[in-house]
């Protein structure tokens, strides 16, 4: 192979990366916290006694479930305008898909772990008197919080490493910054190299927490 | 002293009930009544009803018939399939469960001051200085800011038992809550209960200890099958029980435990 190592091709660009790399985290965070607030709202949906309210809600669950992220996406930038005349820019679209998706995945993280509350902790909040209002806001979902914790820390950082697909809807993000670095420079193994190692650099550390998060939790809840 | 101990009108009227689950009937025309005094002791073969029993008294669990009364109150009915429970009646029982029960996002000081706070409206600093002296007597005192997970199993049913202790309880019940912890543990516990009971606390207990059933109660029921079968005092229903189903439970538990 006639091909020699040029890393200074990509750090004397490093410039147009480091733009991706934020663009790539704004996506993640907003992403973020539609996932953590719409989530909550489908688990609560989905729970509901109400067949009505019920099924629609787990039938976004499972068609985010069900289909591939990049489908999502790439149906979301090209149907969506032509369906409903809605175009926002490739940077919200690409927010709106991306929180969608983690709302259906946050949400059964939530469902999980509200329906794990063991239910001696429900009677025995019955049995001190509280009310289901009281008992479902002091016992039950404090208790999910904390169990749904490192789960929906590992949906989140799932979302930060599915953002590289909005990509291909030219999101100028990390992963497409790289492509068009790579094109210029003609350096492809260099630049999608380090392109890997930014995303786990960022990655890897959370990915730690959540596994410290849950060796703390099996000790605590033993 | 919790007031009215030595008053023997009826503390619990339990009428005719019954309680299926599906096609499984646990309880089948249940009547137990009980005086303030009592100190019941419940025993008899798992899936005899006991544990139900406690649950049904605590309102944890719908019933199919019959009625409860508490301090000459209507407590818990039955209206047009529905059961109905009176909450204010229910806030004058406390129990104590088999599983620990500490709610593991709060201290133990926070778990004994939710429900007084919460429910009755009491001063966080007025139920914090009870639940300190609650804690102070049940050999507790340090251990007011660890969290459940840092303490024994005793420790824990000890302070779920505090914890009950800080509504006032006009009745306390206990549902095999020494079932689950090390034999070591267990007297812990049971010391903190026969404490209980030397203040003539009137309480319903469900246990598989005989040895502790005989040195409680004032009281022993054997239930079986969904109905009271012997009911009498501990030297009685555990000494010399008079029904031969009895007898035959009592021996094969006695037998085991030598």
């Amino acid at each position: 192979m006639d091909y020699s190592l040029d890393l200074g091709a990509v750090t004397r660009n490093f410039g147009p990366l480091l733009e991706g790399l934020w663009v790539t985290i704004q996506l993640t965070l907003a992403a973020n916290v539609i996932g953590l607030v719409l989530g909550f709202v489908i688990a609560l949906l989905v729970m509901s006694r109400v067949a009505l309210i019920r099924v629609p809600a787990t039938a976004f669950v499972e068609f985010f479930r069900c289909t591939p992220a990049i489908v999502q996406i790439v149906w979301f930038f090209y149907c969506v305008p032509m369906l409903f005349n809605i175009y926002l820019g490739s940077m919200t679209m690409g927010i709106v898909a991306l929180g969608l998706n983690l709302a259906a995945f946050n949400g059964e993280a939530y469902r999980a772990a509200i329906q794990s509350v063991p239910r001696e902790h429900r009677d025995a909040a019955v049995a001190l008197g509280l009310s289901p209002l009281q008992s479902t806001l002091h016992i039950i979902l404090p208790t999910a919080f904390r169990l749904a914790i490192p789960v929906l820390l590992t949906n989140g950082i799932v979302i930060f490493q599915q953002s590289a697909l909005v990509a291909i809807v030219a999101v100028p993000d990390l992963m497409y910054e790289a492509k068009s670095l790579a094109t210029k420079t003609y350096r492809p193994i260099e630049t999608f190299t380090i392109v890997a190692l930014v995303y786990f650099a960022v990655s890897f550390p959370i990915s730690q927490l959540v596994g410290w998060l849950e060796r703390r939790r099996s000790v605590a809840m033993a | 002293m919790f007031d009215g101990a030595k008053d023997q009108t009826a503390l619990v009227r339990m009428d005719g009930l019954h309680k299926s689950f599906g096609p499984v009937r646990v309880l089948q025309g249940l009547d137990i009544e009980m005086k303030r005094g009592d100190r019941v002791v419940v025993i008899g073969p798992s899936g005899g009803g006991k544990s139900t029993l406690l649950r049904v008294l605590m309102g944890l669990e719908n019933i199919n018939a019959g009625s409860i009364s508490f301090g000459g109150q209507p407590y818990i009915s039955v209206k047009d399939g529905k059961t109905v429970i009176d909450p204010k009646v229910r806030r004058s029982i406390g129990m104590v469960f088999q599983h620990y029960t500490l709610f593991p996002h709060l201290s133990v000081l926070q778990n004994l001051i939710l429900a007084p706070c919460k429910v009755n409206g009491e001063s966080a600093s007025g139920a914090k200085e009870r639940a300190r002296a609650l804690l102070t007597r049940f050999g507790l005192g340090a251990k007011a800011d660890a969290y459940p997970n840092q303490l024994s199993g005793g420790q824990k049913q000890r302070v779920a038992i505090a914890r009950a202790l800080m509504l006032d309880p006009k009745l306390m019940l206990f549902d095999e809550v020494t079932s689950a912890l090390d034999p070591e543990l267990v007297a812990e516990v049971e010391q903190v209960m026969l404490e209980l009971a030397a203040q003539d606390m009137p309480m319903v207990i469900v246990t598989h200890d005989m040895w502790f059933a005989r040195n409680i109660a004032s009281r022993v029921i054997f239930c079986a099958g969904g109905v009271v079968v012997e009911d009498g005092p501990p030297e009685q229903v555990l000494g010399s029980p008079i029904h031969e189903r009895t007898r035959e439970f009592i021996n094969r538990v006695f037998h085991i435990r030598t």
